[in-house]
This record gives C-alpha cells, structure tokens and sequence, in this order.
C-alpha cells in the first residue's frame, strides 16, 4: 500500500524531463494506469480499516448492525485495555511468539535455501516440491493436522515421546497436555507456523543465490576462505536485500497469527490468547458481540504493524538510494 | 473466446453483487404464504434429525403448500458468528432453533420477534414447561418457545463396575471411591473432568446447596466466595490434584476434546455428557456399545445433584418477512405427535408436559430431568460462558496451582460486571 503511495509522489519526476523547456503540464497517463490498483486497494483496505477506527470509538451489537445508531464511547474502549494487565499479556505472548518464530523461520528457510542450491536438479526440484506442499497448505488444515499430531488421545508426538528411554525425554508424555500451558501451546504453534513458512523462505533465498555469480565464491575459495565465511561475507551481503524483505514479511505474519492458535486452543484457554485470539474473543466470541472493543484491539494491532512497515518501508528506501 | 470468457465473468460478478443486495428486509409480514421458509437447526444434523424434519415439512405443507421450507444446520461451535453475520447481513433464517441459555442474549440483541400474541393464541402453549417457558421472556413478553432440554449424567461402564464390586456412587466420596478402584483395576483414568464443562461444575455446585451467582434486588451478585461453591470447585478440581483419579490431560478442553472418545474406546472410567452423547460413541467404538451406561451426578451428601437443564427453543427470527407461516412451522415442529417422535430419535426430553420418551433406557435421564436449574437467567451470560470463559478459566488456573481463594475472588468480580451488562 505504502510502495503504492510513494510510487504515485515519484511518477511525475520521473515522466518529467530534464529540459526547462516543457512546462509543469499535468500528464494523467500514470495516474490512470495506477487508478484501477488505487481503486481496488482503497475499497478492499482503506474503506475497512477506516471502518474499524471509527468502530473502536463506539459501541456496537447486534442491534448497532441492523441499524440501530451507535453510541459514541470516545476513546473508552482503549483506556480499557492499556488498563488491563490482560491486554499487556496477550501483547507479550504475541510479540514472544514473532520473535521466536521469525528466528526459526529465517533460519530454517535460509537452510533449506542453501541446500537447495547445492543439491543437483532433480534432487532439487523433488526437494522444492516436497517443502512447497508445507506452504501450499491451507492454515485450517495445517493447524489440525498438528492438534492430532500433539493431541493427547492417539496423538503421534506423544506416543513417540512415550517410547523413547525415560533418561533421554523423562516419562509421563504419554497424557502430556500440550494446550495447559501457554508455553508448550506457543512450542507447539511455532512448530507448525514455522513448518509453514519455512518454504517460502527457502524458495525465495535459492532466488536469490541463483543470481549471485559462481566466480565470487571461486575467488573466495581461491583465498583459502570456508564455507561459512563465504556465507557471511559473501551470500548475507548480497541476498540482504531479499533478507529485509522475508524479516519483515514474516514479522508481519507471524504477528498475526490466529486461526493455528484459535484451532488448536481455541477460547477456552485464555491465558495463552495473543492479540488476534483476543480481538477476535471480544468481537466474535459470544452472542453479545463488543465489535468496538475488538476493533479497538485490532487498532492497537494494525498500528503496532504500520511502524514495522513504516520501517521496512525506510529500509527499502535507503537501499535504493545507495544502490 | 476472450470476450465470451470476460461476458461470463461480468456476468456472474453482476449476479453475484445482486445477490447480496437485492434482499432487503423490514420484518414486516405479508400474511401471504412465502415461496420459501428459512429453518436453521443447530447442530451437524444426522440423517435421522433429517428425516424427521422431512415429516414435519410435510405436515407443515399441508397448511402451507406453495411454501419450500429450506433447513440449514448451523454446527454449535459456530453459532455466535452465525447469527451475528445473520444479524449484520440480513440473510437471517425465519425460524430458528437456539440454545436455551442464549435465548436471554437474543433478546438483549435484538434478534428476535415478540410472539406472544401468537403464543397466547396456540392451545398447545399451556402444556409448555413453565420454568424453561420463563427463561423465553423478558419484559413480560415472549421470543422463544421450549422445545427440548438435555441433562447430563455420569456415563459408566456396566462391566467394570460389576468386576470391581461397586454400585453406582450416590455421594463425592463414593464417587471418588469408584473412580479410585476402576482406575486401580483397569489401568485408566478413573473419571474426567475437563476445566472447559461449566455444565458439570454448576451440578456440583447446587448439589451442594450452591449457586455461581444470585439474584438480589434486581442485580445478579457472584457467589463464588460462599462456601458451597468454594467447596464443589476444591472437590471438583481436588480429583485432578489431589485425589488423583482424574487426568491433567483434560485441562483447557471440554468433554468432546478427549473424554468422550476415551471413554468410548475403553480408556477412561466414568465422564460426563448427555443422552445424546450414546450415538455418538457408537460411531467411534460400536462393540462396546452395550457396556455403557449412566447414573446421575451425586450431590455432596446423597441424592441427586440438580442438573443444567441444557436444550433448545424455537424462535422466529426478527427479519422475517413470514411471521405466521414462520409460526406454523414452530407449532407444528413441536404439537405433540412430533415432540414424541422428536423425543425418541433424538435422546433429549420434550418440553411438553404430555410427552414422555418410549424408550427405557433413557429413563435414567428422564429422572434426571425431573431436577433440573438454570444458568443465571441474563443476557451477559452470553460473554460471562462464550467468550469470557470465566468458570473454566478459573478451573483451569486453580489445577495449575494458583490460590483457590483468589481465583473465587476474580470469578464473582465478573460475574458481578458481565452478569449485569
């Protein structure tokens, strides 16, 4: 939306040229060429989330949905929930759960990446298919296949864990409860988000090495340096471009994550809610809806994620200026 | 070919946006007969529940021929985003079934027609059940009719009872005791308790004398901190923790995450669910089907404990545009010839006092049914269950360890704010 934004301010400078001589004539081809996109986005994101903002400020039912006027509340809503140790909770685990899952995420993916780079065609390719499938499926799915996997009536987890010598695992795993505790349920959530977005990272890196030029890592090597210099000084330097891409688009994900969470925990368990489990408890969780209330948690939300855009954003700049 | 292909979409995206357009309602009634009426049944529907309806549309045909009536089953774990899209978008059903302890929440919302003239008109209405029928107004007027109650009893089994010497418990102690010796002789759980089963929790807490919340000069007030109920939660909580007869793994999960299928395929004792529970667990483990059965929750010192009387009622929805056909339906859904038949495919009692159920073996839950309370009767009972989980947070908390004092305090402060909205 930003990239959006920052082409329309840049179009004209570019389209004018150089020479005094042509007057600051308005040129509208640009304009209407990105139109049908500005259209598109303004009606399917910017009309929603002004939409939100306006809900976040009032107090909104059933009833408020047929019709019914709203009650304007100010900013009732918000003091409520910076009050609210609850809310500070739900902001740590999501922030925690980013963090970790990010790391893993970057670092398995770059993994795969390099291996994929390495493998020969075929190899590879059979390798590619295999991880996409992670990627192709669908969060709903995924997040039940893990509940079996971690549950505690046949789960396969468990039953393996059960099997293995006492003095590896320590015993009791076979009625081990992976959902009681926030912190085995966010283990077993990192698990399955990082599972999932592994691959799209690995692609997007092998993307990357595929156009860094063999002779560097020749030369490299000629200079007696190893395979994990040759990483640092070599493939993180070049690919950093791609890796400030994948850090911020996975921040964002990871940030929001809710319907692996809400599948395998669900409601029930609130002491392990992040941010969009409890907008959505608040909104959508009972017969009395408080839409403002979770509008006023996504608001909270969608800005915390506009400064990690806004800076991913003053990343991509900057690279452009030195570049 | 491109052009036909680009007709084609614009063609169906055009009908498509009519689609979502083009239905505006007012609830106002036409008196006519409507070509079609919008059922919703909640639930996943089994092709027993099907074939019924099938009867009744054709009874209600009869009355109403030029009108198709169009069931949609609505699964309970989806019901508040239902209605709420139903609520927002208009596309709402006719007549609806609703659970009885969101009925309150309904009316709060908005969601519902004032029906009590038509129900003051129907004959039948008298043979209601009062208690439930109550729980169907606010302001003296009605928005639901009782249709049928479920009540919850301890699913055992026949066989490691007879082994292991013991008769059905008829207090705590016993119970404890049961779970005790089965789990000693058959190497399982003897009995699970979920911390996700209000339900089971409130039959403690009346069977011994309780109640989470009471109402005194016209405001629900939390009773969290009274001894009963401090009681039941430390009994109910001490089988996980102290008396070691109930399982941790049940933790955060309500009686269909686990206990069920458990109990099913011969890996758990004694748990606790409803009539309705049996077809279910037919389908996961058939051969021990002739091996189950129940007996009522026991209150701290003898007899029966009260029961949730859990179930459903009939509304006509407010967007309708058919109320008396919407009306008809939900008269002839439940006159007594199809409460009897609803009564003995389905497990749960009839909210008619002229229906019994034919089947014995359900009898046990027919005495169980004869003591049964409600939830708090409030429309914030909606958020205090769904999605403020209040009891089975506080459940959960005191089995991982956190003071029982403490979390009784927290429990009534919200009962005290979300029961009064």
């Amino acid at each position: 939306m930003l990239d959006t934004a920052s082409a329309v301010g840049k179009a004209p400078d570019r389209g004018d040229p150089p020479g005094p001589a042509r007057s600051r004539r308005l040129r509208p081809g640009p304009y209407l060429l990105i139109l049908p996109a500005l259209a598109v986005i303004a009606v399917l994101m910017l009309w929603p989330i002004g939409q939100i903002g306006v809900m976040s400020l009032q107090k909104i039912g059933n009833r408020q949905l047929r019709g019914e006027p709203a009650e304007n509340v100010g900013l009732e809503y918000f003091r409520t929930i910076f009050a609210d140790p609850f809310f500070w909770q739900t902001l740590r685990h999501t922030v925690l759960f980013a963090a970790v899952a990010v790391t893993l995420t970057m670092t398995v993916g770059t993994l795969i990446g390099l291996l994929l780079n390495r493998l020969g065609r075929r190899m590879a390719n059979l390798v590619a298919g295999g991880v996409l499938v992670a990627w192709a499926t669908p969060p709903v799915t995924a997040a039940i296949i893990f509940s079996w996997l971690f549950g505690t009536t046949g789960g396969l987890v468990n039953w393996l864990l059960d099997r293995l010598p006492d003095a590896l695992v320590g015993g009791g795993w076979a009625d081990y409860n992976w959902f009681a505790t926030p912190l085995s349920t966010y283990t077993v959530l990192t698990v399955c988000v990082v599972w999932q977005a592994c691959p799209f990272v690995a692609v997007s890196v092998l993307a990357g090495l595929k156009s860094v030029p063999d002779e560097l890592y020749e030369a490299a090597r000629v200079d007696g340096s190893g395979p994990w210099r040759s990483f640092w000084t070599i493939t993180v330097p070049l690919l950093k471009p791609i890796f400030m891409v994948l850090i911020v688009m996975s921040v964002i994900w990871d940030f929001k994550v809710f319907t692996q969470l809400f599948v395998m925990s669900g409601l029930a368990n609130r002491d392990a809610f992040n941010l969009s489990l409890y907008a959505y408890s608040e909104a959508f969780g009972s017969l009395n809806p408080k839409l403002g209330m979770g509008s006023a948690i996504a608001v909270v939300l969608t800005l915390i994620l506009l400064v990690v855009t806004a800076v991913y954003v003053r990343v991509m700049v900057r690279q452009g200026e030195t570049a | 070919m491109k052009y036909t292909r680009i007709a084609a979409t614009t063609v169906a995206i055009a009908l498509a946006a009519s689609a979502c357009g083009g239905d505006k309602k007012d609830g106002a009634d036409t008196g006519k007969d409507p070509a079609r009426l919008k059922v919703w049944m909640m639930g996943d529907g089994t092709p027993e529940q099907t074939k019924f309806l099938d009867q009744v549309e054709t009874e209600f045909r009869q009355k109403h021929p030029n009108t198709d009536v169009q069931v949609k089953y609505v699964p309970w774990p989806q019901v508040a985003t239902t209605f709420q899209k139903a609520a927002a978008g208009g596309e709402g059903p006719d007549v609806t079934e609703l659970g009885n302890t969101d009925v309150q929440s309904h009316i709060e919302q908005g969601n519902l027609l004032d029906i009590s003239d038509q129900v003051a008109g129907w004959a039948d209405a008298g043979k209601l059940n009062k208690t439930a029928l109550e729980n169907d107004k606010a302001d003296g007027k009605t928005y639901a009719l009782p249709w049928y109650g479920g009540v919850r009893g301890v699913w055992y089994r026949t066989d490691w009872f007879t082994k292991a010497g013991i008769t059905p418990p008829k207090n705590w102690a016993e119970l404890t005791a049961a779970a005790k010796k089965i789990q000693d002789a058959q190497k399982v759980p003897g009995i699970g308790v979920p911390t996700d089963q209000t339900n089971a929790l409130l039959s403690f807490v009346w069977g011994d004398g309780g109640d989470i919340a009471s109402k005194q000069g016209g405001k629900w007030v939390g009773q969290f901190t009274s001894p009963q109920v401090k009681d039941a939660v430390s009994y109910y909580t001490g089988l996980i923790t102290t008396d070691k007869v109930a399982p941790e793994k049940y933790v955060g999960k309500n009686e269909l995450q686990g206990p069920q299928t458990d109990f099913a395929l011969g890996k758990l004792g004694m748990y606790i669910d409803g009539s309705w529970a049996y077809a279910q667990m037919k389908k996961i483990a058939p051969k021990n089907a002739d091996k189950w059965a129940v007996f009522p929750i026991p209150a701290k010192n003898g007899g029966n404990a009260p029961a949730l009387a859990g179930g459903s009622d009939v509304a006509v929805w407010k967007d309708t545009k058919a109320a008396t056909a919407a009306f008809d339906y939900a008269t002839v859904l439940n006159n007594a010839k199809n409460a009897a038949a609803w009564a003995d495919i389905s497990g749960f009692s009839s909210m008619r006092s002229d229906v019994r159920f034919s089947d014995p073996r359900l009898g046990v839950f027919t005495d169980i049914a004869a003591n049964t309370k409600f939830a708090p009767i409030s429309s914030g009972w909606g958020e205090f269950e769904q999605s403020k989980k209040v009891v089975p947070n506080m459940l959960k908390a005191i089995v991982q360890g956190k003071p029982i004092d403490d979390e009784l305090k927290k429990a009534d402060e919200q009962a005290n704010t979300l029961l009064n909205p």
